[in-house]
């Protein structure tokens, strides 16, 4: 595992993301009087967000020294299966964070 | 009238008019504050617990303000990814804006460049559905919308970057052993758990998530963008095979 970012590299990277931001939310009030989403690209574009977040999740959560770890014991993937079943019957985020941070912190203090 | 004139009149507009707008947005969006607030809250505790310095969280949450984006560049930077890959993907969490941005054009493509960028640098998650919500359901004012947004807007930024520099002082108290890093990962849950709801983004974060873990070994963090792509042409298949074709209508105009 590499260092952290920081330093000069670490404002790029912010300025880069704030560009990010800049360029996404105005790109099309920006643009001139023309120029409209194609349906195919506008679905695409709806579903960005939720695959590259689960890209991020999902080996953050299982992938342990190189190996992916399914055990219930694995406490991030504990912290993440209570927090899950908790948005199934409540859209409260504290109430989420709270059980998934409760099973997380015990399943890493038992071991 | 110039350009100062004019960006000053977007901010705090003095036309009683447009005052009035303004305030009334304003207004509009207060019941959304509380989520905008817990948000701003989650985001700025990660932001510290991921690793970053105070100065560095506070100047994220200024100029980055988009919170998604901001949970996901964490881990990476904490991991020390290629700036590319981390700004790369800070754009693919943003293209939902894209939507958004196209969807507001025909209300504000009367007004200057400098107004519709602004508004759009200013438009969220949250602001976005309550002025499509007002537009919807027909309580969206006649004239002066620009004024009736930045009312909008302006309430939610100062909510989002009061709770968020709360959140990251607070966060710099706190023991780094709590293991607080966690929330940053939960909240990206809360974010992506109420989207799979829908099928083809449940079928979509499916490829992604297995793809991702297969790639993992790829150099560069590349397997997150294999990942990511995998997964947004399954929703989009998913989504074109799925569901019946909607007969063509022209869409309402604004």
């Amino acid at each position: 595992m590499n260092a952290p970012i920081e330093g000069v590299a670490l404002a790029i990277v912010i300025v880069g993301l704030a560009l990010s931001t800049f360029v996404t939310r105005t790109s099309f009030l920006a643009a001139g009087a023309r120029g409209r989403l194609h349906p195919r690209v506008e679905t695409a574009l709806r579903y960005a967000p939720v695959c590259t977040l689960t890209a991020i999740i999902v080996p953050d959560v299982l992938m342990h020294a190189q190996h992916a770890d399914f055990s219930l014991l694995n406490p991030r993937l504990a912290g993440v299966i209570v927090s899950g079943l908790w948005l199934t019957f409540s859209r409260n985020i504290f109430g989420c964070l709270a059980v998934g941070m409760a099973a997380f912190s015990l399943l890493r203090l038992a071991q | 009238m110039g350009f100062d004139a004019q960006h000053r009149q977007l901010v705090i507009p003095k036309n009683p008019e447009r005052r009035a707008a303004f305030k009334a947005g304003q207004r509009a969006i207060l019941q959304s504050l509380p989520g905008s607030a817990t948000w701003g809250l989650v985001s700025g505790v990660a932001m510290v617990k991921g690793g970053l310095g105070v100065p560095w969280a506070i100047f994220m949450s200024l100029t980055v303000y988009a919170g998604s984006a901001q949970l996901a560049a964490l881990p990476l930077i904490a991991t020390g990814m290629p700036i590319w890959v981390i700004v790369a993907t800070g754009l693919v969490t943003n293209l939902r804006f894209v939507i958004y941005s196209a969807a507001l054009r025909p209300y504000f493509v009367r007004e200057p460049l400098s107004r519709r960028a602004a508004l759009g640098f200013f438009m969220t998650d949250f602001t976005f559905t309550l002025f499509m919500r007002a537009s919807q359901e027909g309580w969206l004012p006649e004239r002066h919308r620009d004024a009736w947004f930045a009312g909008v807007c302006a309430n939610n930024w100062i909510t989002w970057q009061v709770s968020a520099i709360t959140g990251i002082v607070a966060a710099s108290y706190v023991p780094t052993d709590w293991g607080l890093e966690f929330t940053g990962t939960l909240a990206l849950v809360a974010l992506v758990g109420p989207a799979l709801m829908a099928r083809p983004a449940l079928v979509g974060a499916m490829v992604a998530g297995v793809v991702a873990l297969l790639a993992h070994g790829m150099p560069y963090r590349l397997g997150l963008f294999v990942a990511a792509i995998a997964g947004i042409v399954a929703a989009t298949l998913a989504d074109t095979w799925g569901v019946p074709r909607k007969p063509r209508q022209a869409e309402a105009a604004p």
